[in-house]
């Protein structure tokens, strides 16, 4: 059954080459479509040119939005990196 | 994701150090989880293609799965060309990617590192010409 989950969290750091790497390995996992978005830009999470593109910066905030099966999973495991691999001094 | 071989990567480039600094940093992006090979520069070091180093590189990133090109420019693309066309002793699954270099080595190894098999490993290289930096 086809769900969607959405959240919005702030960047405490910049979100750089590595990270987006990891990002867009994990986003592969899962079967559902995952977006971000970062002001008026929006990057296909499973592109990490895309994800490396949008240029998510320190204090920028990034929303995650999923639509599919596993949609709140994804959300939650995105989310996750993000905050993780942004944290200040990593 | 199955522990199955993943593709490997071989990055073709004039330049011994551009090549090494691109596959440092494409398997740095994924994490290490895929084998990225440089060929670069000619065997005695000078700026230039080597058809024997861009064949060992070819042994050293295929474990079964097979191996995706990347290379830089112009005659990186011919010698890569013509190992293609002369040896047949070189694994069966090998594709060349027309894809920018930097963008096209990180964007094939993160599809490579997801188990992606060697046609999407090409596709998802090849999309990095569509993909805006600014």
């Amino acid at each position: 059954m086809p769900g969607s989950s959405e959240r919005s969290v702030t960047l405490a750091g910049d979100l750089h080459a590595r990270p987006a790497g990891s990002l867009a390995m994990a986003a592969a996992g899962f079967e559902s479509a995952i977006e971000l978005q970062v002001g008026g830009s929006r990057a296909d999470a499973k592109s990490v040119l895309a994800v490396m593109g949008i240029g998510a910066a320190s204090g920028q905030e990034v929303t995650v939005r999923a639509t599919g099966p596993d949609a709140e999973k994804a959300v939650a495991a995105i989310t996750e990196i993000i905050l993780d691999a942004t944290k200040v001094g990593t | 994701m199955n522990q199955a071989a993943r593709v490997g990567i071989v990055l073709v480039s004039h330049s011994a150090a551009l090549a090494a600094g691109a596959a440092e940093l494409a398997s740095q992006v994924a994490g290490g989880a895929v084998v990225v090979v440089p060929a670069g520069g000619t065997d005695d070091g000078r700026l230039g293609t080597s058809i024997d180093k861009v064949r060992d590189a070819i042994a050293t990133a295929d474990s079964g799965a097979g191996a995706v090109i990347v290379p830089d420019l112009g005659s990186s693309v011919l010698t890569v060309r013509a190992l293609l066309a002369e040896d047949d002793t070189l694994p069966g699954l090998l594709a060349v990617a027309d894809a920018p270099f930097v963008e096209g080595a990180v964007a094939a190894t993160i599809a490579a590192a997801v188990g992606s098999d060697i046609k999407a490993v090409v596709a998802a290289a090849e999309e990095a010409r569509n993909a805006r930096k600014l």
